[in-house]
């Protein structure tokens, strides 16, 4: 039971995660490779702010200001980063930003306040599946509500087309920067959630691999979708626990199978599972009057 | 009473790539319901005057003026909201967006509500997307395609892509609308109701029309002065007539013997 709980939490991380990088990579369209780094800058000081600054309040709310706090130094880092990268295109954004969330790692790994490279230990454990799914919830309906306005629309409108975005009078470095800012502050919120859960961080936790495997949740379900990403989210959090279920040999090649489970998608269904569009479940109604 | 001031001037505009000079000290004037073209063999410059007039490039020299003020440095969404809107050659529509969203778009700009307001759905941000949402379904309808709302951009058939293009830099509400090359790729038939569209468009929204375009029989039909450009060089202008007659732009199209 506690196994299946923890992996419901940390599957709702993930969607949390995979939900905002979305919004960078799918909606606005700029490759970004280093979310990792700003789950990690959410989650260390999100962390810190519980370790040594918790107010005499209520757990949960010290738990609601630590996400703040992860989000407001994550989207500070985005500025911080996205400022200079995102006048780079495609592989460019994509070698910087995984350069960036690297660095970010390394001076974890060497600011001792937060453990350095032994690891911050004594985290709270603030994190249950009540708050993690409110914070789900919420992330989901801030970001939809924002694709779903004129703020969106200038965004969406970068990655059709970046030069007529700008001749319709759309300022897309702003936007661009926005999407960017947006998506860091949601994953340096997953990022506090996760270090309450967790009770230990290490900056080996945050590799640029983590950044792969939520780009992978995001191309599974289909750029541009965050019903996708959600669906994405899942999959690749349950299917590795499943693996073990086939032995110890085939879970260590859990990276090969993620490749495979790629390949055969993108043959299948280059959009990814649900391409842009959303789940629309009154559509489903709609169609089974017929 | 008819306001005919100038609206837009380029003075002297140059832009250089490296070693070539596209365009060599243009100068154009743009009165405030002038429809003016702007013709020359392939590689003249001419789509390069639009990517400097739009700040898409910066003019290696020269200067250009909307109402007055130099807008010559300025970032191309700024200068579309000042208002210069555009067409592009190789139309660069929204493609896989519905027509609907594509106009909307364009109304962006001019949307008053912020990211909070998004995020919690107030007044203000019902009363902006309805007051939007109204502007689009008009302007839909002036130009024919309210039955095409929500086709895919890329759906649509090539001449209707063009006058959706068109519709989206309207949307912009400029006062210069600037044409490359809106006949491109259409039919006799096509061209023809482009015709009527280009000149209607300037006597119901009182705006100016700067046109370039190769087909001569729409250019002498619709513009009331033209400038020809060969290599860069502006090398005649004046009334339709004037130009058709003259012996160096028989020569730019021609070559001499
Ligand atoms: N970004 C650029 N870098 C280098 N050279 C360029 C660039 N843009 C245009 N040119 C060159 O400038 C010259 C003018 O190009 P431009 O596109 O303005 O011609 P045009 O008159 O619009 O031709 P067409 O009728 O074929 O559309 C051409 O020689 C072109 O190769
Ligand atoms: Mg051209």
């Amino acid at each position: 039971m506690d196994y299946i709980a923890h992996l419901t939490l940390n599957t709702g991380i993930f969607i949390i995660l995979a939900v905002s990088l979305n919004l960078i990579n799918g909606i606005c369209g700029q490759f970004s490779l280093g979310h990792a780094g700003f789950w990690a800058v959410g989650a260390y000081t999100g962390a810190a702010y519980s370790v040594y600054m918790a107010l005499p309040v209520p757990d949960f709310i010290n738990l609601f200001i630590s996400c703040i706090v992860g989000f407001i130094s994550a989207a500070f880092a985005g500025v911080i980063i996205g400022v200079p990268c995102l006048r780079l295109r495609g592989d460019y954004l994509a070698i910087a930003t995984l350069g960036f969330s690297e660095i970010i790692r390394i001076v974890i790994v060497n600011l001792d306040v937060v453990g350095g490279a032994r690891g911050f230990t004594n985290i709270p454990n603030w994190s249950n599946l009540f708050w993690v799914y409110s914070w789900v919830v919420i992330t989901i309906i801030i970001i939809a509500n924002i694709i779903n306005s004129t703020h969106g629309r200038a965004i969406i409108s970068i990655r059709e087309d970046e030069i007529a975005a700008e001749s319709m009078g759309i300022h897309t470095f702003k936007y661009k920067t926005l999407a960017f800012v947006i998506g860091a502050g949601f994953a340096g919120l997953a990022g506090s959630l996760f270090a309450h859960a967790q009770q230990f961080l290490h900056p080996n936790g945050f590799t640029f691999l983590w950044s792969v495997i939520i780009l992978l949740m995001v191309i599974l379900g289909g750029l541009g979708s965050i019903t996708g990403s959600i669906i994405g989210a899942i999959i690749l959090t349950v299917l590795p626990e499943l693996l073990r279920f086939f032995g110890e040999t085939i879970s260590q090649w859990r990276m090969v199978v993620y490749s495979l489970l790629l390949i055969i998608l993108m043959l299948a269904r280059p959009g990814g599972i649900f391409g842009k569009h959303e789940l629309d479940i009154k559509s489903w109604f709609r169609r089974s009057k017929l | 009473m008819l306001d005919n001031s100038v609206i837009l001037e380029t003075k002297e505009i140059t832009m250089r790539f490296g070693g070539l000079v596209a365009v060599d000290n243009f100068c154009i004037q743009l009165k405030k319901t002038d429809l003016i073209g702007i013709i020359g063999p392939n590689g003249a410059g001419k789509t390069t005057i639009f990517n400097m007039i739009t700040g898409i490039y910066t003019p290696s020299a020269g200067d250009i003026i909307l109402d007055q003020k130099s807008i010559k440095n300025r970032r191309p969404a700024v200068i579309t909201q000042l208002g210069i809107a555009r067409t592009f050659q190789n139309i660069r529509l929204f493609k896989d967006l519905t027509v609907f969203d594509n106009i909307r778009i364009a109304g962006h700009f001019r949307m008053n509500y912020g990211l909070l307001s998004s995020v919690f759905r107030n007044k203000k941000f019902h009363s902006e997307e309805k007051r939007l949402e109204n502007e689009t379904l008009e302007l839909l309808e002036i130009f024919d395609l309210s039955d095409k709302k929500n086709y895919l951009a890329k759906n649509l058939p090539y001449g209707m892509q063009r006058r959706l293009e068109i519709a989206r830099a309207l949307a912009t509400r400029p006062k210069v609308l600037l044409l490359d090359e809106p006949a491109a790729g259409m039919n006799p038939k096509e061209t023809k109701e482009l015709t009527d569209l280009i000149r209607w468009l300037r006597d119901k929204f009182q705006i100016a029309i700067l046109l370039i375009e190769h087909d001569m029989k729409l250019v002498m039909e619709v513009c009331e002065k033209i400038h020809v450009v060969d290599y860069g060089m502006q090398i005649a202008h004046g009334l339709p007539k004037d130009i058709q007659g003259n012996p160096k732009v028989i020569e730019a199209y021609l070559g001499t013997q």
